[in-house]
């Protein structure tokens, strides 16, 4: 049982680290359909900077440059230029994938992917607290990126709730020109979350590479970006909400991936529908009195 | 004479994303990002150590070198030109439909479907019994996804874009299950029965796919641009207001455009499996749907214009093996153009308030 729960949370993780970003994005007014090339660009870039360099200190820094790398592009294209976010966030995920494999060929000189071998990020228990039976091993037993994802829920939390730049970001999302009329520009504050957004989930992409696989493949985070932004609805756009429902997916997957070794013939595609049977749900629930931020997805003119 | 009453409550209009392009100077604009995104592509590849213009010929000889390989091309071209002509209907009536990617997938199973549930009929039959299928099924994924978007009021891009994934997942269901071939190891079914295969060209591979395509491009420009129908589409598009204060009726609007882009889908994926595979594959609709939205923006969500975006993304991924063969430029690059293009397109037309 408390295996079938770490790997729930194993799994969550980088779901959730990109949710968290994509939090910010959207509570700023702007889609995140781009999570899945900003995980994709921060699993590459943290794999790289790892392997070159020595050290995960210096994937972890590059997986932040790699993805708001994807995050600059879309607000340039989707804020600056007001095109449709939506659309915008396929282009950078289609640009990600792209040129991530590309760049892993290029670094081999020659026609295969250069190939890297990455010592896992080790757990590091903390003293006192991993001896406590179940939440122990559980919670207080796990690696550096797995602590850093809780500790920002509840930094995002506060942020959000509690900071005079977590009202003005929110705001943005609600009412741009409320926020243009308090003396803030509407413009920079989305084009800053989307950035920051872009960092946190390249941040959970190099959770996928540095601390569960050890290597970058070929748009390895096959859909995760979207399943993120699943949890991120199901979660109604609140840190510890996008929390509870990448547990939910990550228990869904551990089950799955439990079905299949006890032969329990029960499919497992059907089981994989789980997430987005589940958020289709929430937003069908929620589209009369939908709680999404009200300007989200609407370009700002010039004049505010 | 008492003015129509909206057809839609104000939310629910404000919830369409309104996707306008700037019509004035427009090839021009589409012209200067495809530029720019080939400029950043010889950049790339000029990082990799190779001449770019070396790289360009190489694909351009894999893509029209020989009449098989144009064939193929030509066959690559189908599935984008058939879903991005659906996708610019839907962009042009305000409503972006990313769903292609699932509707092809389905239209792939119903064609599989309906070709084993007719084998044995005669051949011209059998095809169209097979592609009816295709159809059938795309327009009814399509149809899904527009009854949970106007129903619950769902944004129509999150409700497309979670049914693809369900739609992926069912067809892997279906391939386990009752379409698939037991012990083949990894997901596909069986051949499809010979009377339901595609004919092809002698010494030139080309199925009849890619006629089909152009048919169905014209006759969406007919439909866009010579049907009252169109009209309230593209008035739709340029100002759900004015649309709703015209009378024209936006569900009914949203739900032809949809399941016109739909049977568009769904018959890329008959097309597919039929023609290209002859069975049905798993992950065989990877990436079109996507793409197909690239294919429609470069084609300025006008359907006879999409013809040449599909010939040119068709012949680039067509032509990049060859390239990644003969010179070592890995093909992945044929991706990153489309990114590119797909970003530049955006930045350069659409409309500014």
């Amino acid at each position: 049982m408390i295996e079938f729960l770490a790997a729930s949370i194993r799994i969550a993780t980088p779901l959730l680290l990109a949710a968290l970003g994509g939090i910010l994005s959207e509570r700023a007014g702007v889609f995140a359909v781009g999570l899945e090339g900003m995980m994709l660009a921060g699993a590459f870039a943290a794999t790289v900077g790892a392997w070159a360099c020595g050290g995960a200190g210096m994937g972890i820094v590059l997986a932040l440059v790699g993805g708001a790398a994807i995050g600059l592009a879309v607000a340039i294209v989707a804020v600056r230029f007001r095109a449709d976010n939506m659309v915008t966030g396929l282009a950078v995920n289609i640009l990600a994938l792209g040129l991530t494999s590309y760049l892993m060929r290029i670094l081999s000189g020659g026609g295969q992917p250069v190939s890297i071998h990455l010592t896992l990020l080790p757990a590091l228990p903390i003293p006192g607290l991993a001896d406590i039976p179940v939440i122990g091993p559980l919670l207080f037993t796990q690696p550096p990126l797995t602590y850093l994802t809780i500790v920002g829920c509840a930094a995002l939390t506060l942020f959000l709730g509690r900071t005079q730049a977590g009202l003005i970001l929110r705001a943005t999302g609600e009412n741009p020109e409320a926020v243009f009329a308090s003396g803030a520009n509407p413009l920079f504050v989305r084009m800053f979350a989307v950035v920051a957004c872009g960092a946190v989930a390249g941040l959970g992409g190099a959770v996928l590479s540095l601390q569960q696989v050890g290597t970058f493949t070929d748009g390895m985070t096959s859909g995760r970006g979207y399943l993120a932004l699943a949890a991120l609805i199901v979660g109604r756009w609140t840190p510890w909400g996008a929390a509870a429902a990448c547990l939910v997916f990550g228990a869904a997957e551990a089950f799955e991936l439990r079905l299949q070794s006890f032969g329990v013939p029960v499919s497992s595609y059907i089981v994989q529908m789980a997430p987005y049977l589940i958020a289709l749900a929430v937003l069908a629930g929620i589209g009369r009195s939908s709680r999404l931020p009200a300007a989200i997805g609407q370009p700002l003119h010039r004049e505010s | 004479m008492s003015p129509p009453a909206p057809a839609l409550p104000l939310t629910a209009i404000s919830h369409f994303q309104r996707f306008r392009l700037r019509r004035d100077g427009l090839a021009g604009r589409i012209a200067l990002a495809l530029l720019l995104s080939i400029g950043c592509a010889a950049a790339l590849i000029a990082l990799a150590g190779h001449n770019p213009l070396v790289a360009f010929a190489a694909i351009v000889e894999g893509a029209v070198g020989s009449p098989h390989q144009i064939g193929a091309a030509l066959n690559r071209c189908t599935p984008y030109l058939l879903a991005g002509g659906g996708v610019a209907f839907c962009l042009r009536a305000g409503i972006i439909n990313i769903g292609a990617e699932g509707q092809i997938a389905m239209g792939g199973a119903g064609a599989a479907a309906a070709a084993f549930a007719f084998s044995g009929a005669p051949p011209v039959l059998a095809i169209l019994a097979a592609l009816t299928g295709g159809v059938l099924a795309g327009a009814t994924w399509a149809g899904l996804a527009t009854a949970i978007h106007l129903g619950r009021n769902v944004h129509e891009v999150l409700a497309t874009l979670l049914l693809n994934f369900i739609a992926i997942l069912l067809v892997q269901q279906f391939l386990a299950g009752p379409l698939g071939q037991f012990g083949a190891g990894f997901l596909q079914s069986p051949l499809m029965p010979r009377e339901t295969w595609l004919p092809r060209l002698a010494g030139f591979d080309a199925h009849p796919g890619f006629l089909i395509a152009i048919v169905a491009a014209a006759a969406l420009s007919f439909v866009l641009w010579r049907t009252p129908f169109g009209f309230a589409l593209r008035v739709a598009g340029s100002s759900r207001r004015a649309a709703a204060y015209a009378g024209f009726s936006l569900p009914r609007l949203t739900w032809g455009a949809m399941l016109i882009a739909g049977a568009l889908a769904g018959l890329a994926g008959g097309i597919e499996v039929l023609g290209v595979h002859r069975r049905l594959i798993e992950g065989f609709s990877l990436g079109f749907g996507f793409k197909a939205v690239t294919v429609a923006l470069l084609g300025a969500m006008e359907p006879l214009a999409v013809v040449p975006a599909a010939l040119f993304v068709g012949l680039l991924e067509s032509g990049s093996l060859a390239m990644q063969r003969q010179i070592g430029v890995p093909s992945a690059l044929v991706t990153v153009i489309e990114g590119m293009t797909m970003l530049f397109v955006l930045a350069a037309t659409v409309r500014r308030p």
